[in-house]
């Protein structure tokens, strides 16, 4: 039998690239990205000490946080609950015995698995004012659209419907819930004289809200993090991004242009940070409210 | 089951991929050093004139067949981004495209080129730049840049709206009042089936036609130590306001928001405030646009005020080949290629080719007026020279400023709000002490 | 009354499931279009819905006249050096995990799995920072090195609970015929854990490939760009390549520079669609 040494040789020779890995690409950057954020530095001066004016600044006087902060948070208020309820009422729907549910799951959840770079292109071209795909369908029922993607006013909008398109992640998650839902429960249920509304709340809802509970967390936590949508969006437009007039200025979006447009490394690590300080609390209200629903099943 | 050896064989095989994998993605992209050739790294922004470069390049290779020239071509929105981004990793290009608006911000990455102008003073033909261009080649007494183009900020009119207003042409006396009152003549509102047309544009979520305001009324941006902001001095608010009254106040320019696209192209604006000498170019391909230019109407202070980007070739600190790399800055500012530039719809920085040019026009359309392009030039002032200009003024003023027009602040409360927010800026990412 | 119901129930949820369907492919569907239509066409106001002629021809022009290839080449280049590191460094790693008894495991896996709540945004700067120092910017070494060193996170996690299925008694039997260990993990364990291999595979595909952030702060060359970058990129210039007419975007390239980006994501995904499929169902089951 191998005795206790070699195991812990073979444990360190097979986990240690991951493990070095963790040190090298997380953990350290972590810890220097939490130093550089008390720090001034543009990358070609060496970082210098500045205690928390980087904070400061960012909390009083920065003109972009909070209206970065403002359409995060409006988008995450906008698109996750939208999301989750497409996802779930897609996947109710698969969920109901019938033919060809693969292929319709497949076509629901296909565009979530695309790059955001081309599909973010692809609907730039379909909501350009002039010519654009949905203006012209907008057209033939005699509604003139306005240029949905030049505004400030709708530009936020059209990129919470560019993500719906990928809601496809959280619903197979639904669909996954869903199918450890026992039949049986159903059908006693049906035979009680419970309507469909009465079944879902009282059954579906409670049996699969680990999931819910889960799609709500990754969806908040992804809002949070946007960043290629919101890139691509003014990429695609040759706008400066974020615009028209910060509407789109994620959080994400923000941070990157503070740390490689401008250069301010030190304020985009404090933005990092808090970031990350929001995400913990996040996660660690998962943990809490999660551990009483969340059974393992392996 | 694969036997011992032609385990370890496969084992082999996807070491050896692995380590080509390696190789090819460590692989520098530069081309490698050869024995007595130079390679010089040049970044260029994409613009129009890429295949009279790539053709320039060629010749010059052709003549320097010890010089290999390699250019890294950058979308022109993200020309700072990655030039600044190859500094960072050690690759800072040799040669880079650079003029005013970079001048200040890219400083610390550019020699000092005055012994080389100096000494190839005739050759380059110094004094054949206009001074203005000159000053605009130099901080702080000391040459940085050589020019291939220039911007000059303009009144541009269209002749046939004026004509059918019955207006007279604009003159190089005009003042603001006079802009308003032909403002006025021209604007007409729209109704069924007309669009209808706006006397002056308005250049939104850009600092070029408010900046100009505030400098013709007296005011600028930085205290002359270039520590703080004075967008909150009473000068500075008089060019905020006239920005602001144009539409709400004379109703000559559309509301804040309702600036018309390509109006002036299209025929929907009348008169356009500072442009830009690159849009000439479209400007004439668009067949019924009668357009031609003035020097710009006059402020309450002075008619100075618009501003006079050079753009043109500087040389990085870190050149490992100083002497190659300037020579081919000559080969690439040399008058035949200076009237190329000049030929695509460009303005002269030589003054013996606007002169040639105003002599004999080659049948130009656009614009006739070449008296009032040059006239011009003594009128306008380079940018501001702070490092994080383009950063400050876009990020930091220009949010207030677009409030401003969509009438949520007056232009006290734009020019204080502006300021302090500046003010806030430059405590936080003051430049450390040289 | 009863038995009818399920019937034209079931007929309004195919009604419901085709109409949303049709919305989702919609936007696929203007994409192909769009990339079949001359430039003429795209200039026309409105455009016409279907190409009158389709231009296959546009893909050739994409591919050969903007060396359109060099970006599929070169994305195609970082996700393989990226898989293949991935599934040579997760496979050991949790394999080590499942199996070996190490004081501390349960920390260092527990601190292992939280690197999945960092963004990225705070590890990027010293990330970026360090790489610069060792002159990799503008090499594919930053995209690639971090896979090489078990980057996947969740693959690790995800084999890990797989691996765990593989009965004990197999890998006891193979260490009794002096199999090292080693061997056993890849002669035994990974082929019997061929699904989550792959859906790991799979999924480290799509996030090099579809990954707009890395290549955008790492890669500042024409030559290096991958797809994404390209595709943005090449919309930036767009100005310069439709000759001039400032403001008109070749759309019917952009589209068609866009089909060549998600045709390998859709052939892949339509080849192995459960794994797809299972794997994500799996992040919120056991997640």
């Amino acid at each position: 039998m191998n005795s206790r040494r070699p195991e812990t040789l073979w444990f360190w020779l097979f986990a240690g690239p991951a493990l070095a890995g963790f040190a090298l690409f997380s953990l350290w950057p972590m810890l220097e990205s939490l130093w550089l954020s008390f720090c001034q530095y543009d990358v070609v001066a060496p970082a210098r000490f500045i205690g928390l004016r980087n904070y400061v600044y960012l909390l009083t006087s920065d003109p972009a946080f909070w209206p970065s902060v403002k359409v995060t948070l409006v988008f995450t208020a906008v698109q996750m609950p939208l999301s989750v309820a497409a996802a779930l009422g897609v996947a109710l729907l698969l969920n109901q015995p019938g033919r060809g549910r693969g292929f319709w799951r497949a076509v629901y959840f296909l565009p979530s698995i695309l790059p955001q770079a081309a599909s973010v292109a692809v609907f730039v071209y379909i909501f350009q004012a002039d010519g654009g795909l949905l203006n012209r369908l907008l057209a033939l029922g005699g509604v003139t659209g306005p240029a949905w993607t030049s505004s400030p006013v709708w530009a936020l909008p059209v990129l919470i419907a560019i993500s719906l398109w990928g809601f496809g992640y959280p619903m197979v998650i639904f669909l996954g819930g869903l199918q450890t839902v026992p039949r049986e429960l159903y059908e006693a249920a049906h035979i009680d004289g419970a309507g469909a509304w009465a079944r879902f709340r009282h059954i579906t809802l409670p049996l699969i809200s680990p999931v819910l509970f889960f799609n709500v967390v990754m969806g908040v936590i992804g809002a949070l993090k946007v960043f290629d949508l919101a890139y691509a969006f003014g990429a695609a437009q040759g706008l400066i991004p974020g615009g028209p007039a910060r509407a789109t200025l994620f959080y994400g979006l923000n941070l990157y242009q503070q740390a490689f447009t401008y250069f301010h490394m030190g304020l985009a690590s404090a933005m990092a940070w808090i970031l990350f300080a929001v995400i913990l609390l996040l996660t660690w209200l998962n943990f809490r409210l999660g551990r009483r629903w969340v059974h393992y099943g392996d | 089951m694969l036997t011992r050896h032609r385990e370890l064989l496969l084992w082999l095989v996807i070491g050896l991929l692995a380590a080509a994998g390696f190789w090819w993605a460590g692989r520098s992209r530069a081309p490698a050093a050869e024995e007595g050739r130079k390679v010089i790294t040049w970044i260029v922004f994409i613009s129009p004139l890429r295949d009279l470069y790539e053709q320039q390049i060629a010749e010059f290779e052709r003549q320097h067949p010890d010089i290999t020239v390699r250019i890294i071509w950058v979308p022109q929105s993200e020309y700072h981004m990655k030039f600044k981004t190859l500094a960072a990793a050690g690759q800072t290009p040799d040669m880079f495209y650079s003029g005013d608006v970079w001048l200040s911000y890219l400083m610390p990455f550019m020699a000092d080129l005055s012994p080389l102008v100096k000494r190839d003073a005739g050759e380059i033909g110094l004094d054949d730049y206009f001074p203005e261009i000159r000053a605009a080649m130099q901080h702080a007494g000391r040459y940085y840049v050589v020019p291939e183009a220039v911007n000059i900020s303009l009144l541009y009119y269209n002749r046939r709206l004026f004509r059918a207003a019955g207006l007279a042409e604009p003159s190089p006396e005009w003042t603001w009042d006079d802009l308003v009152r032909a403002g006025q003549k021209l604007t007409r509102p729209a109704t069924a089936g007309d669009p209808g047309v706006w006397g002056c544009s308005r250049m939104e979520g850009w600092w070029g036609e408010w900046l100009t305001y505030i400098r013709q009324a007296g005011g600028t941006v930085f205290s002359p130590d270039g520590r703080r902001c004075v967008l909150d001095s009473p000068e500075a608010i008089t060019g905020l306001r006239f920005y602001l009254e144009k539409s709400s106040k004379y109703h000559i320019s559309a509301p804040g928001g309702h600036e018309p696209l390509n109006g002036f192209v299209n025929g929907r604006v009348a008169m356009l405030v500072v442009g830009h000498v690159n849009f000439w170019l479209n400007y004439n391909q668009v067949p019924d646009l009668d357009w031609d230019v003035q020097l710009l109407p006059a402020g309450p202070h002075s008619r100075t005020g618009g501003e006079v980007a050079i753009a043109g070739y500087s040389l990085s600190r870190t050149c490992r080949h100083p002497e190659a790399t300037w020579a081919l800055m000559k080969f690439m500012t040399r008058p035949e290629v200076i009237r190329h530039v000049v030929a695509r719809g460009g303005v002269a920085v030589r003054r013996s080719i606007a002169e040639a040019e105003m002599r004999d026009p080659r049948g130009r359309s656009h614009p006739q007026n070449l008296a009032a392009v040059y006239g011009q030039l003594r009128y306008s002032l380079p940018i501001p020279r702070h490092p994080n200009f383009i950063e400050i003024m876009l990020q930091v003023v220009q949010p207030e400023v677009d409030r401003m027009i969509l009438g949520e602040l007056s232009p006290e409360e734009t020019g204080r709000r502006a300021a302090g927010a500046v003010n806030a800026y430059l405590a936080t990412f003051a430049p450390p002490a040289p | 009354m009863d038995h009818h119901r399920p019937r034209s129930l079931s007929v309004l949820v195919a009604l419901l499931l085709a109409l949303g369907a049709c919305v989702m492919l919609l936007p696929l569907a203007w994409m192909l279009l769009t990339s079949l239509k001359t430039f003429p066409e795209i200039l026309r106001n409105p455009a016409p819905w279907l190409p009158g002629q389709p231009q296959w021809h546009n893909y050739r022009t994409v591919w050969e006249g903007f060396a359109y290839y060099r970006f599929f080449l070169n994305s195609a280049f970082v996700a393989a050096m990226v898989i293949a590191g991935t599934v040579l460094t997760c496979c050991p790693a949790a394999y080590a995990f499942a199996y070996y008894d190490v004081r501390h495991k349960e920390l260092l896996f527990g601190a292992l799995l939280s690197t999945l709540m960092l963004p990225a945004q705070v590890t990027v700067i010293p990330l970026f920072k360090a790489f610069a120092a060792l002159h990799w910017v503008n090499t594919y070494l930053p995209l690639v090195v971090p896979a090489w060193l078990g980057g996947n996170i969740f693959g690790i996690f995800l084999l890990r609970q797989f691996f765990r299925t593989v009965p004990k008694s197999f890998i006891e039997a193979a260490r009794l015929d002096g199999a090292s260990e080693w061997t056993i993990l890849w002669r035994l364990v990974v082929p019997m854990s061929l699904p989550a291999v792959l859906t790991v595979v799979i999924f480290t595909f799509l996030w090099s490939w579809n990954d707009l952030f890395n290549p955008l702060v790492y890669l500042h060359d024409e030559s290096t760009y991958t797809l994404p970058v390209g595709l943005l990129y090449f919309i930036a210039r767009a100005d310069q390549l439709a000759g001039g007419s400032a403001g008109q975007v070749p759309w019917h390239l952009v589209m068609t520079l866009a089909t060549v980006m998600v045709l390998p994501v859709i052939a892949l995904f339509v080849i192995v669609q459960r794994r797809f499929v299972e794997g994500v169902a799996a992040t919120g089951v056991k997640g």
